[in-house]
């Protein structure tokens, strides 16, 4: 599969802040591609560097097979971009605004833009300055997903969308990923990344700390598991790997590491067991293994 | 609308009122710096024309022959009825021939702190967050009128003050021109409660009330120039009452009751209609605009045309209006020129004072032309931070051409604005002198100052480009060329400090003829600042905030 988006050791300083510390990304082409961060960690920056609005100051970043700072007009043909923040002209309708951006990109559905305002229930008559901040974010989506591009860059798309928006958005973003394009949803909604990233990247304070699929992501961390057994689990506490074991109205719930999964229900087996539940991590598990401490002690790094 | 229809049934009036102390208090916080701004800025006019009058005209006879301009039916056009200006002293000069603009600036400063105040702070959703405390239903609209009348008496304060004790004017016509200011300002405040009922939009509710500002300048008008003193014309606008006083003249009070009575009706009906509708909405309602967008739009020319078209179209109405005054003027400046002081002739500086007179003014509306100019490329950097260019810049528009096309609609319009701006000042010369000629020379006149604008447009770029924060310093050029330009003959500066401004370069059109070298020399100045501004803004971060 080809890469689409590849980045090695980005750097981008705002001052005394490092916005990206050495960026590894890779998207490939027709895959989902979950962003995840919180705010400040850098994930608006990095889709910036990767638009050519920002310069890094080192590293390299490939877009397709261009630069993206000196290519920048032609792989803007190639892609579609919704920022976190949509700011629309007061005296322009929303409806001059999806055309005008869709127009500028080139071709572009016409039904499909008129059938995405239905889907959204977004009203293209009014002008800018009525919109609500969901109502903004519309215009920016229906834009982008009624033109007909390689590459979606959505950073925060649905920030400001209901619940019922939240479906249809799913399901748009199902329909490109089954026509083989290619989207780079940067998001802190874990349920619509979870349901739709093939691939996930974790960002931290400028760094890619995770990478990989999420069956390849939960194999790397720990396992939940719940049993009730005839006989005490506890001696379960001194196998390799197993960590956190827990008594509980007659049920055992431990911790396993994922390369230590079958060890565990060996030594299980013998000791009768009545029912057993396993979860794997959800992806909030993934995500505050590397952010946890941060509920502590908040980070001061303000970079976007 | 569904709003409470009967308020005072089911609320009592101390509720409606709940929280005017406090807001009061907030809003003089909010203001700290607006509210000393303004008002000083009155008090410093007064204390410039006291200073800047004695010079220009040192003797009686001087001034007498100045103040003969402005006596005449356009002189009152411009500037009100013109009372005591058979005998005129520097304090009658300075209440009866700039009275009408500060008027207008007090107007300005109330309508744009009541708009602020209320529509704003609805628009942004602040006021949500206001009344949604122990606040009453009429108490922010009511502190906002408590501060504009505080800040009408502390400029009347500020300019009394000013007059009597650094002017040395005398005491009671000081006193009625004072008052009669904050009373104008606060008749406009009560324009402004009803027009920020009117619309949804600060902008249109501010335009609203501009509006009724412009329809009350044009009825005095015409009721000036009909005779001395005015006439029953006059008396329909609010801004004619105050200059009915006659400050130094008659010194009379009583007109003053109608600025009263006005202000008192208007905040009434504000109020009245504030009452009647809910938070956020308004009495005209929104309509609903294109579905989907003109062929036109589609490309980034059609886009800069689209978004420039307003500024360009509200400069170039206003210099064609200026124009249109100055140029209807010539023919009494004709009449009076044997006694002018001399400072007017060094001025306009010719031997032939009508063409001298024209050519000023074409230079004149070139500083004004430059200021357009700054304001398109700031406006293109409000693009910039308020994150409006960059889902541009992130489809296929490259950063040149954004900027570039941007930068084409500008230059075309600078030109267009000085071409509409000559033929007006040209044919109002003709409509009182009869003499043609002065259409072409003055369209002339105006198209050789345009390279000269574009200087500041180039540099304008240039900043926008290589020093994006320091946008607002194009503005020191269009204030140098101004005041050098306007003062520099006649405080004899030395030729180097004059030449520095790129207005001076343009041979003086109508009194010289066109001169090819200079433009072509500023022209390329502004090329080559435009290209090192459009380069250096292809190199750099894209900014927002």
């Amino acid at each position: 599969m080809a890469h689409v988006i590849t980045t090695e050791g980005l750097v981008k300083t705002f001052g005394s802040t490092r916005a990206l510390d050495g960026l590894e990304l890779s998207v490939t082409e027709g895959e989902v591609h979950g962003f995840l961060g919180p705010n400040g960690a850098g994930k608006s920056t990095a889709i910036r560097v990767l638009l050519g609005l920002l310069r890094a100051d080192s590293g390299r970043a490939r877009l397709f097979d261009g630069d993206p700072w000196a290519d920048a007009v032609t792989l803007h043909r190639r892609l579609a971009y919704v920022p976190g923040d949509v700011e629309l002209w007061p005296n322009l309708t929303g409806g001059e605004a999806i055309d005008l951006f869709a127009r500028l990109r080139g071709r572009f559905d016409r039904t499909r833009r008129d059938e995405l305002c239905e889907r959204f229930d977004l009203d293209p008559t009014k002008k800018g300055r009525t919109y609500s901040k969901g109502n903004r974010q519309k215009v920016a989506l229906i834009s982008a997903l009624a033109s007909e591009v390689e590459l979606l860059l959505l950073d925060e798309p649905t920030a400001g969308l209901d619940p019922l928006m939240e479906a249809v958005f799913q399901e748009c973003i199902r329909d490109i990923k089954e026509a083989g394009r290619t989207v780079l949803l940067s998001s802190h909604v874990l349920a619509q990344v979870e349901a739709l990233a093939d691939r996930v990247s974790i960002i931290r304070q400028g760094r890619i700390v995770e990478s990989g699929s999420l069956a390849e992501l939960r194999h790397l961390h720990r396992i939940t598991i719940t049993v009730e057994t005839a006989e005490s689990a506890h001696a379960l506490e001194r196998l390799a790997g197993v960590h956190d074991l827990r008594e509980l109205d007659g049920q055992f719930r431990f911790e396993v590491e994922g390369d230590h999964v079958d060890d565990t229900v060996r030594a299980l087996a013998p000791l009768g067991v009545r029912s057993i539940v396993a979860h794997p991590p959800t992806l909030e598990q993934l995500l505050m293994r590397h952010y946890g401490d941060e509920t502590d002690a908040p980070s001061s790094d303000s970079a976007r | 609308m569904p709003a409470d229809a009967s308020p005072s049934s089911t609320t009592s009036r101390s509720d409606r009122l709940a929280g005017v102390g406090t807001l009061v208090r907030f809003l003089l916080r909010r203001d700290r710096i607006k509210l000393p701004a303004w008002t000083g800025g009155l008090g410093l006019f007064v204390v410039y024309l006291a200073v800047a009058l004695p010079s220009v005209a040192a003797t009686e006879e001087e001034l007498r022959s100045a103040t003969q301009l402005f006596a005449d039916p356009v002189g009152r056009l411009l500037i009100g009825p013109g009372y005591g200006f058979d005998e005129p002293s520097f304090e009658r000069f300075v209440a009866n021939g700039y009275g009408l603009y500060f008027a207008i600036i007090a107007a300005l400063m109330n309508i744009l702190l009541v708009v602020r105040h209320t529509r704003l702070e609805e628009q942004t959703g602040r006021a949500e967050l206001i009344r949604a405390n122990v606040v009453g239903r009429a108490a922010p609209l009511t502190a906002t009128l408590i501060l504009a009348v505080i800040t009408n008496l502390v400029a009347a304060v500020v300019v009394g003050v000013a007059m009597v004790g650094i002017a040395g004017f005398a005491t009671a016509g000081s006193l009625v021109f004072a008052v009669g200011l904050a009373a104008t300002g606060i008749a406009f405040a009560g324009v402004a409660t009803v027009t920020a009922q009117l619309s949804q939009y600060p902008r249109a509710a501010a335009g609203m009330a501009g509006a009724v500002l412009g329809a009350a300048f044009l009825v005095r008008a015409g009721g000036d120039m009909a005779a001395e003193g005015g006439t029953a014309l006059s008396w329909l606008s609010p801004l004619a009452w105050a200059q009915q006083t006659a400050p130094f003249v008659l010194d009379r009070w009583w007109p003053l009751a109608l600025s009263i009575v006005f202000a008192v009706s208007t905040i009434a009906l504000g109020h009245l209609l504030a009452a009647r509708r809910d938070l956020g909405a308004s009495l005209v309602a929104t309509r609903p605009g294109a579905h989907e967008a003109s062929a036109r739009l589609g490309t980034p020319v059609g886009l800069a045309v689209r978004l420039q078209r307003g500024n360009m179209i509200g400069w170039g109405a206003a210099l064609a209006i200026g124009g249109l005054a100055f140029g209807a003027y010539t023919d009494a400046l004709t009449d009076a020129f044997l006694d002018l002081p001399g400072a007017f002739t060094e001025l306009f500086g010719a031997d032939d004072l009508v063409d001298g007179y024209l050519a000023y003014m074409a230079t004149f509306m070139a500083f004004l032309g430059g200021a357009y100019a700054v304001t398109a490329v700031q406006s293109l950097r409000g693009e910039e931070t308020s994150g409006r260019a960059e889902p541009l810049l992130a489809a296929p528009v490259g950063r040149i051409t954004w900027l570039a096309t941007n930068l084409v609609v500008t230059t075309v319009g600078v030109v267009s604005i000085m071409a509409v701006t000559g033929l007006a000042t040209g044919f109002g010369a003709v409509l009182v002198t009869g003499d043609t000629h002065h259409i072409p020379d003055l369209a002339l006149a105006h198209l050789n100052q345009v390279p000269a604008v574009w200087v500041v447009l180039g540099i304008a770029v240039l900043l926008l480009g290589a020093l994006p924060r320091a946008v607002a310093g194009a503005w020191i050029i269009v204030a140098y060329g101004l005041v050098v330009g306007t003062f520099g003959p006649m405080l004899d500066l030395p030729e180097a400090v004059l030449e520095l401004s790129p207005f001076a370069h343009p041979a003086e059109v109508p009194t010289e003829t066109v001169r090819a070298l200079p433009l072509l020399t500023l022209s390329a100045i502004a090329v080559g600042a435009a290209a090192i501004g459009l380069l250096a803004f292809r190199r750099r971060d894209l900014e927002t905030t």
